[in-house]
């Protein structure tokens, strides 16, 4: 039943993605656009998290770098988006390649290493202003425009941000099937017996960091030519949090979960910022919640409600 | 260029000296219970807030350290024991928790106390600055939070070392087993080492918001601060986050002075570096 | 004319833990083929000395060589690929995987395509054929998907050593392969030992002196880290010397 529901189900979903800007409206259009970006962040954090065992918190670092380095080649410097979008990626990728150090360590060593990290970029982006241009950052940022892809509104900007999307989510399908995905899912369940099947495992998880810090870094270019700017709230701690708490809540080691948990994270924030001041408090309050009574996101309670159901239909 | 130098490393260590009061209670909770508490940051910024209303409202300074101290500790318990507790020993469930607590902690605060920097009024006979040997002038303000400093370094190296509480505390960083051996309350002891982590993060902030205010914000700034010196010392050794506040302190006084846009890299590149040579710190040790 | 190298050869093997000497200047050398028992009493060394030969630990002193190649200072996973393979005391599988899966890691480990980012891992036919080979010499072909989590200690014991086998060691180092399983279990795990092939080189730590005596050409009898009797396994049943420290309080 499963396997015969998961096609049409796809193409429901994609149905339904592909209609929504025509019938949802500009606001959102936008708002989606952006759950995509950051369903892309919550999935590159998730890498690392659901498959790798390791909890990154300073995947902001490779979203803003790439973010701030686009969108400065493409403001100050009038390079066209051709070669300004690599060059946030390659930046990101870059930084991701440095930061990876932090693999030396586990456990908690790691996830303070990476916060640690993660304040490094954030203090450049706020002090270095002469540059970054402080508080403000870099606004004015055009849309994309490569050649033949020229987009001129939110709804075009929309489909290209899809596309994208969907291609990383099938690449990254094919990553985690792969001998290297499965790699990272051994060091997690055993590192000492991966390494005595003959795996430098400190190896592999560095390369799955840059793996990870390159898809952070494409979603960085992607938030950019959303937002039209760039400031160090890019850069700061509550977005690698709220990016890991986006796959957790969604569930982790999956692929549709970091999306599902980015949809239902920016819908609330959306919804009760409307009417409430407080919706940190209301944030932090989630995040209480997921770790008491959620631990496995929205698809591990799917699975086994599903497991429920099954069971009182056959017994 | 001399003159500033020194007066750098005083600033630097009187930082040090704050840092440490937030680090060492830090490292105290890792290293008995293995909490990872990232609402430390939010105390601190909590304790100070609620400092400066009592220091505002009673003009007692000494008042407003055991006051924001004491709610603290308050705040911490109820923290401890209805949220905390239930994430066992899972570091991510931990982090995320405590993460969570401290958004809420920021913006309650953010919303009783305003988005704007704001001091705890000092006694008088701390204000101003005095002359140091040499013709330095330095505000008297640092120069007695560096007094302050170790004499909580030291009665907490006392505690650690010399007392039975202390004895338990330091055989329960080595081996959780024994504490349950010697038939000691284990109970007991955690609700009172965290206590006392609580205490020392709610103080810093009446201390620490004296001279670098207090702001949306700081909570934190201090605590990645605070977590550079605890890995930089080695997690869960008390020596370690003495020495790691000193360090950082110091690194921190002269990054801003000679580096001041990038002085996050003057305090954290000598991390990185240590960490490819000492994963586990200074006093760390390897598991 | 030079004699061939050891299979292992090890010498002056020092571990120490603080001031506790685990292993204390081992020397041994094992040939090609040779299938060579450790034994002795509890905490004699010899999971350690294991762990020092493999890389799983840094000795404090002595060297250690593989087929003549010095290999006292290569990390583990080198050591791998030159052809060390182990089991560990303590089953020590892949939980969270299925028995494909983890038959697939051991497989890769010293396989180059362990780093191959896009094809699927059941799309390389021979490591899938390769996978169920494996467990069919274990008997757990039937179980190809199930999680591990599910299995019982002795099918992980067996899992365990189909992983060790898999990754095509030329010197196998077996920590009580046999340890807490029920007699037939245990039957079956020494046949399969006494039916690898003599290219491969066997070490084993065991505690069953059936099984012990039975597949052993040699026998090194350890006690506190020391090595106190070295012979085939009739010399050493009749020594009076392991009497006392092995058998003599029984």
């Amino acid at each position: 039943m499963r396997n015969a529901l998961r096609v049409p189900l796809a193409l429901a979903a994609l149905a339904v993605a592909v209609l929504l800007p025509v019938a949802a409206g500009p606001f959102w259009t936008g708002l989606l656009t952006q759950m995509y970006v950051f369903g892309l962040l919550a999935l590159s954090v998730d890498l690392l998290l659901g498959h790798a065992g390791l909890f990154s918190l300073c995947h902001a670092s490779f979203f803003a770098v790439s973010a701030y380095t686009t969108a400065i080649l493409q403001v100050r410097h009038a390079v066209p988006t051709a070669l300004a979008a690599p060059a946030g990626l390659l930046a990101g990728t870059l930084l991701g390649l440095v930061f990876g150090f932090a693999v030396r360590t586990r456990g908690v060593y790691f996830i303070l290493i990476t916060i640690a990290f993660g304040y490094v970029v954030w203090g450049v982006a706020h002090r270095w202003s002469s540059f970054t241009g402080g508080d403000n950052g870099v606004t004015n940022v055009p849309f994309p425009d490569v050649g033949a892809v020229r987009v001129e509104s939110h709804t075009e900007y929309y489909y290209l941000v899809l596309a994208v999307v969907l291609l990383c989510a099938l690449g990254y399908r094919l990553l985690v099937a792969s001998p290297f995905g499965l790699t990272l899912r051994g060091i997690r369940a055993s590192e000492t017996r991966m390494r005595s099947l003959g795996y430098h495992s400190g190896l592999h998880l560095y390369a799955a960091f840059v793996v990870s810090a390159a898809l952070a870094s494409l979603a960085g270019v992607l938030y950019v030519y959303y937002n039209r700017f760039v400031n160090p709230v890019a850069a700061s701690f509550p977005i690698s949090v709220e990016a890991a708490l986006m796959a957790i809540i969604g569930g982790t080691g999956t692929i549709v979960g970091p999306f599902i948990g980015s949809m239902i994270i920016l819908w609330l924030r959306n919804w009760v910022s409307s009417f409430f001041e407080l919706y940190a408090s209301v944030m932090g309050l989630v995040f209480i919640a997921a770790v008491l009574w959620a631990p496995q996101g929205v698809v591990g309670l799917v699975g086994r409600l599903r497991a429920r159901l099954a069971g009182a239909g056959s017994g | 260029m001399t003159s500033s130098a020194i007066l750098q490393a005083i600033n630097g260590t009187s930082l040090a000296a704050l840092l440490f009061l937030l680090a060492s209670g830090f490292t105290l909770t890792f290293g008995l219970m293995r909490v990872v508490n990232m609402a430390h940051g939010a105390y601190y910024l909590l304790g100070g807030y609620i400092g400066l209303t009592i220091a505002e409202r009673t003009g007692s300074f000494a008042l407003a350290i055991v006051g924001g101290g004491a709610a603290v500790v308050a705040l911490g318990y109820l923290i401890d024991r209805f949220l905390i507790r239930h994430t066992g020993e899972n570091h991510l469930a931990q982090v995320l928790l405590t993460v969570g607590v401290a958004f809420v902690i920021g913006d309650v605060s953010l919303a009783i106390w305003g988005g704007d920097s704001l001091k705890v009024p000092t006694p008088v006979f701390l204000r101003g600055a005095m002359e140091l040997p040499g013709g330095l002038v330095y505000p008297r303000y640092r120069f007695v939070l560096i007094l302050f400093g170790v004499c909580v370094g030291a009665a907490l190296w006392l505690l650690y070392r010399k007392t039975q509480i202390g004895a338990v505390v330091r055989a329960g960083v080595d081996d959780r087993e024994q504490v349950s051996a010697t038939g000691i309350n284990v109970d007991r002891l955690f609700v009172l080492v965290s206590a006392l982590a609580s205490f020392l993060a709610g103080m810093a902030g009446v201390v620490g918001g004296a001279f670098l205010t207090l702001y949306p914000g700081a909570d934190w700034e201090i605590l990645v601060v605070a977590l550079v010196v605890v890995i930089v010392g080695g997690l869960g050794s008390l020596g370690g986050a003495m020495l790691g506040a000193l360090i950082v302190g110091l690194l921190d006084a002269y990054g801003r002075w000679l580096l001041p846009e990038f002085s996050y890299f003057v305090l954290f590149g000598p991390m990185a570096v240590l960490l490819l040579v000492r994963p586990r710190g200074i006093f760390g040790r390897e598991s | 004319m030079t004699t061939p190298a050891a299979a292992i050869e090890v010498s002056g093997l020092t571990k120490e833990f603080g001031g506790l000497r685990a292993v204390d200047r081992v020397s041994l050398s094992v040939a090609p083929g040779e299938r060579r028992v450790l034994i002795g009493p509890n905490g004699a060394g010899k999971t350690t000395l294991f762990h020092c030969i493999t890389g799983t630990l840094r000795p404090s002193a002595g060297r250690v060589s593989l087929f003549g190649r010095e290999v006292t200072r290569l990390p583990e996973h080198r050591r791998t690929a030159l052809g060390m393979g182990r089991t560990f005391q303590i089953s020590n599988v892949f939980a969270d995987l299925s028995l494909f899966e983890n038959l697939a890691l051991a497989i890769l480990g010293t396989d180059r395509r362990k780093w191959m980012m896009h094809r699927p891992v059941a799309a390389f036919d021979d490591v899938c054929r390769r996978a169920r080979e494996g467990l069919e010499l274990v008997g757990l072909a039937h179980r190809e998907r199930t999680v591990v989590r599910l299995l019982s200690y002795g099918e992980r014991r067996q899992l365990e050593l189909a992983l060790a086998l898999s990754s095509g060691p030329r010197v196998l180092f077996l920590d009580e392969p046999c340890a807490g399983l029920s007699p037939s279990e245990r039957q079956r795990i020494s046949r399969m030992i006494g039916a690898l092939p003599r290219a491969i080189t066997v070490l084993m730590i065991e505690h069953d002196m059936d099984v012990a005596l039975g597949l052993a050409d040699r026998v090194t009898v350890l006690h506190r880290g020391r090595v106190i009797l070295e012979g085939t396994p009739g010399e050493v049943q009749a020594n009076p010397e392991v009497r006392e420290v092995y058998f003599g309080h029984v």
